[in-house]
């Protein structure tokens, strides 16, 4: 499941320890299950603090002045003496519970919710911006009947409820004020304009819950009885209700001008500027223009080594962290300005690093916390930080006892907090995770990042890098790093670059995916904070613009019924029949662009137009006015209400739209990228509009709309296929009777009969137009492209070439075929790949049939190369917890009782290749390690290669094609030569007595000094020659493969240590190894 | 054809003092024993520094030395250390097995060199990247050994101001004043068995330095022939049936009757003139310099003659006080492929002056993995230096600054050019010796 970076071996076990100042109990976290959590502001302890560091810094003042040429650029005066507006980037926003500000709210006492916005002004100066005023509030729907003074008595009871249930705060007055306000909900149309609501305003943001909670369960009132409450935006989290209320989106650029913010008596944060501010004060700016641009955030990455004991995964009670490699980026730039590594213990210079070597652990720990405080990162990223780096470091410390370490936030009090959390989402699954708080920095995982944005067949940074960066990573194994640590000062010099190297990749990563842009452009166009968009699923991103849209509007959303889990399913989407067969006239393809985005424009679908079956009735609402979707269901027309999810979606392809004009006329480069992730952004928001309403376990799922939006999708597949059926015919006056031979969910395959390109896509052209013009708007059919030939194999399965132009085709088009799938071997890979090469591009079937039959009968002749047929798949849990037995669960078992050492841990992935063993062996006791085969000679069962790996996906690709592919392909003479490896140790070979044969005939030879028998004299010249090019080919072989490592590690002098079981080459060139030395034996046996 | 009158005036052959030097590239108890690359670039960088730390004192005589770990920023030193150059286009065996099979074949380009290419100097301490137009990357490949002049850059590049190559080796004894002239003839590339040998041409070429050809001044001249190597490439077989399958009666035939073609033509020479067979990259050989001399068992009729010596590839020899050192030519093709320059004996001039006739090896030059030595390190000068296998004759006297002299050459591919080189010992003179067939046959 959690395949993390090998290094790390993937997922840590640790057990779940109880992490140090651990100020809150651990929570579950259900998607965007929001729950706010109100964190004190502690002055005595600031104090206590303070003087802890003061002591401290004196003795640590060489690494003090060390650090300090890496400040943030000094202040200018007109900052210091408050005379210019503080325009600044917010990345980050929280809020604190602390002593409302006199000064600013002269009216008010008591514990008050601040909110502390953190970001980076043009200068790259750190900004803490204070924000006062602001409270925490929600909705209820007024009772009938219930007037002014019945408020009065209503806020008296609930006060007095509310006290009951939170009988350990001090709180003055928990209910500020409840006011009547004129607001609608947002679900079902409603005749009536506005209705009248409470707004009920309470003192801390956790009291919104506890009030609802109250609420729900019914409160007794005087004169109106038991009533029970269904409240509304009851469980929007504090920081995004203020956002929405302020116009605030994530990563903005806010103001706050001159004379309208005081800078704070006694800072509590370390950033450069911090002051205090009204709500109402703040500025916020619109991301367009000179606002789109970003601020020079500084980006840390780093990556840490411990020193594990053998066979053990590191835990933090016991290994210690050895090394801690630092690099810094300012946003926008193409080379980190700091580079630097912290180890354990001498470490010999390294060119353009700074190297810091401390005699003990607790030095390199603070050295590293005073790196973070001094250099001031805007935002931390690196490999898998979130669940192994950042809760290691702060679990060591504690292991420690280094009380002062994990302070790492920009609040000066406060202490990270970590706590385990699991994130479950229908997207992207459930996983486990550790929340490590670091207050005013957004954490950036790139781990998290690749598993949620990219399908890959293995996650370990190694294969990450590989596939977006084209470069091999060199992969030290977790029990050389304390050999190394404990050598010298060189090889720990060795550990330091390969730490390094972990610290830059992720950062290179980012760069080349535009993470930053992206992620914050995210931010923008859906409104949310930045971290929200890791940490949390995709339904947030809609709530927060449906919210923001409702507010405009005065519309209210109720809270959603959590038990909502078991309202059912619904029909999805449709799927024509397909008739599978290879195609080899060009097949045209109509695509609905945004299909479900833009039904739910077209037929106004949403919460608010969503007419109950009693309103049906009831209501007597004119029939040009409404519309009954395909599955039943009632929506209005815009004419009468005008629905607000449309809107938003207008709004969000409207913005597309302009960002990619904008994208087109933009020259920088820089600029460039804000774009291009901004227009994707907004695609991705369109598009999970649809499955917020469907989403059951979400915030406000309907699914009404969702079961509308994909019924009229399924009647619009059928329309189109008719239509194009009935329309290009040969009656009509057409060459060719047209065939539609597939249909996915939003687009139809068309088969026009002409044998070119160029009249394809004509005909393609015009089949959209004419039926575009059927559809409401904005519905509309495209043409983009042809598939030519076309190899459809079954629904959601085919291949073909693709071309968007008549003259030349633009790539290979794949779908649904074994191409990525990790869990099988590479052969199968390289044998579809090849094949689909050999029938779409080359045109030449039988030339993939002769391919796969030489393939065949290589692997039955044990003429396979072992890394092609290693399977690999990830140790979740032990071998007691699976209850199937599976195979690499098995072999780990059995390579812990070999060597406990080497044995793969629990996330770790383990590759393993099934041999040949006693008939009626199950494959999961077949499983063994490939290191040990080629070591061992163990003959692998090619058998099963053939039946469980490779039959299968080869007769879904030449079924459509050939005749009795099964017979044709995989029976036949190819299958009948078999040879298999006589394993060297083992079984029979105990009793097996070696004697030399000779190389040309294979008798038996006695004297051991010659090489061939008496009948073979005269062949000598060409059986050497046999011998001799088999060492030829070896030697040339590993030449190639050792120098390759020697550049992927980066060294020409030093061994190669990888054991990168990711690597294309690592077992070749262990195989090269062996192989190689047996073939000198054979051509020394002719030194006679 | 001439006929000799044999009883008339006896021509007799010259005869030389030989001696082989081959003992440094022969490979006996070595074996593959997990050893890795590293040992070997450690070795060379351990004999190569030894000398280049004693002619700094010379060169730069006010400056420090450094390791590449003790450089300081903005501080003029010399270090000295292996250069490695980093290729965009160089072919990577990874792309191979992972990439992707892209629909345009990749074309191979015949030079590897890209104006983006840049080099990294390494010592066993750690690595930095060198920046200045004083080095040229196309000049350079890796493994050589150099000092550099230069300082760190703030961006960790070493800036370099200047170079210092080892230089020729130092020569033992001055190319000796034989009285007399005395012939080297070094032929390579016959490729026996392949299209484009013509065995006329080949005849001509072992009748005309056997002394069966031509009239007696011609004679006189073959007779002052005293030894003959051939420098690679002597036989191509088929190598496509040497897939690992038994072989049918007439495949085996087919193999076969090559290696007895030039197993004939070698005792021809043999019988006459004492003969060194080197292998060669086409050759039935090992891959990996030094390739070890071919088996005895190809050539069961010439093998038995007394003259006939195979040797290893690199070859080195003395012959009246002359030394000869040469390879069949690999070590110059790689130049041709990650390096530049105008002609083959170029790249022949600058291995000498690096001292060290394989840099290449083990980089992209496939070699044994050696732990304890670097073979192809030059220790001291020869006076004749060659490469087999080339696209042309080439000849080039360099003279070192300690009075060395060496002759370079280039000996082009016989069933190319059809043509062979003549060594004069007396002067190190030299000249080609082309044979024509006008006529088809």
């Amino acid at each position: 499941m959690n395949n993390g970076k090998s290094k790390k071996r993937g997922a840590p076990a640790p057990p779940a320890k109880t992490p140090p100042q651990k100020q809150h109990a651990t929570t579950e976290i259900e998607e965007d299950d929001m729950l706010d959590e109100d964190v004190f502001l502690d002055e005595t302890l600031l104090h206590e603090e303070e003087e802890l560091l003061l002591r401290d810094m004196d003795e640590r003042e060489a690494i003090a002045l060390r650090l300090a040429k890496w400040k943030r650029p000094t202040l200018s005066p007109a900052y210091l003496s408050q005379s210019t507006n503080i325009l600044f980037q917010q990345l980050e926003i929280d809020y604190v519970i602390g002593e409302s500000h006199k000064e600013l709210l002269p009216n008010s006492s008591g514990p008050a919710a601040i909110i502390r916005i953190f970001g980076v002004t043009r200068e790259g100066h750190s900004v803490c911006c204070n924000v006062h005023g602001f409270e925490p509030y929600f909705y209820i729907s007024c009772p009938p009947g219930m007037g002014p003074d019945d408020i009065s008595n209503f806020h008296r009871i609930l006060e007095g409820r509310m006290r009951e249930s939170n009988r350990n705060s001090n709180v003055p007055k928990f209910v500020r004020r409840i006011e009547m306000v004129q607001k609608k909900s947002i679900m079902y149309y409603q005749q009536q304009s506005l209705q009248p609501f409470l707004k009920i305003v309470v003192a801390l943001p956790t009291m919104v819950a506890s009030c609802r909670g109250i609420l729900d369960r019914g409160i007794q009132i005087d004169g109106l009885g038991m009533k029970s409450f269904v409240t509304y935006e009851s469980n929007i989290l504090f920081a995004l209700r203020f956002m929405i209320d302020c116009n605030i989106v994530g990563g903005n650029w806010i103001e706050v001008l001159t004379g309208k913010y005081k800078k704070t008596a006694k800072n509590l944060s370390y950033c450069q500027l911090e002051f205090d501010c009204l709500f109402s004060n703040l500025v916020s700016h619109v991301p367009e223009g000179e606002y789109s641009k970003m601020a020079p955030f500084r980006i840390l990455s780093f990556d840490i080594e411990c020193a594990g004991r053998k066979g053990l995964f590191p835990e933090p009670t016991h290994d210690p962290v050895i090394q801690v490699a630092n690099l810094v980026t300012l946003q926008g730039e193409d080379q980190p300005f700091i580079r630097n590594v912290m180890t354990l213990k001498s470490c010999s210079p390294i060119v353009g690093v700074d190297v810091m070597s401390f005699d003990t652990e607790k030095e390199v720990l603070l050295a590293w916390r005073d790196l973070i405080r001094e250099v001031d990162p805007d935002i931390i990223i690196g490999y898998n930080i979130c669940k192994f780096d950042l809760p290691y470091l702060i679990q060591r410390a504690e292991a420690l006892g280094i009380a002062e370490f994990p302070i790492l936030g920009r609040v000066r009090n406060s202490r990270v907090r970590v706590k385990d959390a699991t994130f479950s989402s229908r997207q992207y699954g459930t996983r486990e995770s550790k929340e490590v708080t670091i207050e005013g920095r957004v954490q950036f995982d790139l781990f998290q990042a690749m598993q949620r944005d990219y399908k890959l067949s293995s996650y370990s940074l190694n294969s990450v890098s590989a596939h977006f960066l084209g470069e091999q990573k060199e992969d030290v194994h977790h029990s050389i790093i304390s050999d190394l640590q404990n050598g010298n000062p060189e090889t720990r010099r060795r550990l330091a670059v390969y730490c390094l190297k972990d610290a830059y990749l992720p950062q290179r990563l980012l760069d080349k995916l535009m993470y930053i842009y992206n992620y914050v452009e995210m931010a923008r166009v859906t409104g949310v904070p930045i971290s929200f968009l890791l940490s949390r699923g995709q339904s947030i991103k809609v709530l927060s613009q449906l919210l923001r849209k409702a507010k405009q509007r005065n519309l209210v959303i109720p809270n959603a019924k959590q038990a909502g889990s078991e309202q059912g399913t619904f029909e999805g989407a449709t799927v024509l029949e397909a008739r599978a067969g290879f195609y080899e006239k060009p097949i045209a393809t109509l695509d609905f662009a945004s299909l479900y985005p833009s039904i739910m424009m077209a037929y106004n679908l949403c919460y608010c137009t969503l007419v109950t079956p009693e309103d049906v009735r009831k209501l007597a609402l004119p029939p040009e006015s409404i519309h009954k979707t395909p599955s039943g269901d009632t929506f209005v027309k815009s004419n009468l209400q005008k629905g607000i999810l449309p809107e938003i979606l207008e709004e969000l392809l409207a913005a597309r739209k302009r960002a990619k004009a904008d994208l087109k006329e933009a020259k920088d480069p820089l600029e460039k990228a804000v774009l291009d992730g901004r227009q994707l952004a907004l695609k991705i928001s369109a598009n999970s509009v649809y499955g917020f309403t469907g989403a059951t376990i979400g915030q406000l799922p309907c699914l009404e709309i969702s079961s509308s939006v994909t019924s009229y999708g399924r009647q619009m597949i059928e329309h189109t296929k008719k239509l194009v059926e009935d329309k290009f015919t040969t009656l009509n006056g057409y060459e060719h009777n047209v065939e539609v031979i597939y249909g996915d969910t939003d687009s139809v395959m068309v088969l026009f009969g002409v044998t070119n390109v160029e009249a394809a896509m004509d005909l393609g052209r015009e089949a959209a137009e004419y039926i575009s013009r059927t559809f409401t708007k904005p519905i509309k059919l495209e043409f983009e492209k042809v598939y030519y030939p076309y190899l459809l194999i079954s629904k959601k399965r085919y291949a073909g070439l693709l071309w968007t132009n008549p003259n030349k085709f633009d790539k290979m088009d794949t779908k649904g075929i074994e191409t990525v799938r990790r869990d099988n071997c590479l052969l199968v890979k390289n044998l579809v790949t090849e094949c689909l090469h050999k029938i779409l591009i080359d045109r030449d079937i039988p030339s993939a049939v002769q391919y796969v039959k030489n393939t065949i009968s290589d692997l039955l002749k044990n003429r396979m190369d072992l890394s092609l047929l290693v399977i690999t798949k990830g140790l979740t849990k032990t071998g007691e917890n699976y209850e199937v037995k599976a195979a690499h669960v098995e072999l780990a078992e059995r390579m812990r009782k070999r060597d406990a050492a080497t044995a793969p841990n629990v996330g770790d992935r383990v590759p393993y290749v099934i041999v040949k063993a006693a008939k009626g062996a199950k494959a999961y006791e077949r499983s063994e390690d490939p290191i040990y085969v080629l070591e061992n000679n163990i003959p692998i069962d090619p058998q099963y290669y053939l039946e469980n790996q490779i039959s299968k996906p080869l007769l879904r690709i030449f079924e459509p094609i050939l005749k009795n592919a099964s017979k044709e392909l995989l029976q036949g003479d190819h299958t009948r030569s078999i040879s298999i490896s006589t394993p060297s140790s083992g079984g029979i070979m105990k009793f097996a007595k070696k004697k030399l044969s000779c190389i040309g005939c294979k008798a038996l030879i006695s004297n051991s000094d010659s090489t061939i028998c008496a009948h073979c004299k005269g062949r000598e010249a060409e059986l050497y020659c046999k011998t001799v090019s088999t060492v030829s080919e070896l030697e040339k072989l590993f030449g190639r493969l050792w120098t390759q490592c020697q550049e992927c590690q980066g060294s020409l002098h030093q061994d190669v240590l990888c054991t990168s079981r990711d690597c294309p080459i690592f077992y070749r060139r262990k195989k090269a190894q062996k192989d190689m030395a047996e073939a000198k034996i054979q051509l020394d046996r002719w030194n006679f | 054809m001439a006929v000799m009158e044999e009883e008339q005036s006896d021509i007799e052959r010259k005869q030389s003092l030989y001696n082989s030097m081959d003992e440094e590239f022969k490979i006996q108890k070595e074996m593959y024993r997990g050893q890795q690359y590293s040992q070997i670039y450690f070795a060379r960088l351990h004999l190569m520094r030894t000398l280049l730390y004693s002619l700094v004192p010379t060169w730069k005589p006010h400056l420090p030395v450094c390791t590449v770990l003790g450089l300081e920023g903005d501080k003029e030193c010399v270090i000295v250390g292996t250069l490695y150059k980093h290729m965009k286009l160089k072919p990577c065996v990874l792309d191979e097995y992972s990439k992707e099979r892209s629909v345009t074949p990749l074309v191979q380009p015949h030079n590897f060199v890209h104006s983006d290419d840049y080099l990294i100097l390494e010592d066993e301490s750690g690595r930095v990247k060198l920046s200045g137009t004083t080095l040229s990357p196309s000049f350079y490949v890796t493994g050589i050994v150099v000092a550099l002049h230069g300082k760190e850059t703030g961006a960790g590049d070493f800036l370099v101001e200047d170079v210092l190559e080892a230089g020729l080796p130092p020569q033992l004894d001055p190319p000796n004043k034989l009285g007399e002239d005395k012939y080297v003839v070094f032929v390579s590339g016959l490729n026996l068995g392949s299209s484009s040998s013509n065995p006329l041409q080949v005849q001509l070429l072992v009748d005309h330095i056997t002394g069966h050809l031509g009239d007696e001044k011609e004679q006189n001249n073959a007779a002052q022939i005293v030894q003959v190597v051939i420098a690679g490439d002597s036989v191509e077989i088929p190598r496509e049936l040497l897939n690992g399958q038994n072989l049918a009666p007439k495949d085996q035939s087919r193999l076969s009757e090559p290696i007895k073609e030039v197993d004939i033509l070698l005792t021809q020479i043999a019988a006459s003139i004492p003969l060194d067979i080197m292998p060669g990259p086409n050759d039935p050989s090992n891959f990996a310099m030094p390739q070890q001399p071919l088996h005895r068992c190809l050539f069961p009729s010439s093998a038995s003659y007394n003259t006939f010596k195979s040797c290893t590839n690199p070859h080195s020899f003395e012959l009246d006080g002359v030394r000869f050192l040469g390879t069949s030519g690999q070590n110059i093709h790689d130049f041709e492929k990650y390096s530049e320059g105008s002609e083959e004996v170029e790249f022949l001039e600058r291995t000498l002056k690096w001292r060290h006739i394989a840099p290449t090896a083990p980089n992209t030059l496939g070699c044994y993995p050696f732990t304890d030595r670097d073979p192809f390190f030059v220790e001291s000068c020869p006076h004749v230096y060659f490469a087999g296998n080339q696209n042309k004759f080439g000849t080039r006297l360099i003279t070192g600054s300690d009075g060395q002299v060496v002759r370079l050459i280039s000996i082009p591919r016989f069933s190319k050019t059809g043509t062979a080189v003549m060594l004069n010992m007396r002067n190190l003179e030299c000249h080609a010796l082309s044979f024509g067939t006008e006529f088809s046959l």
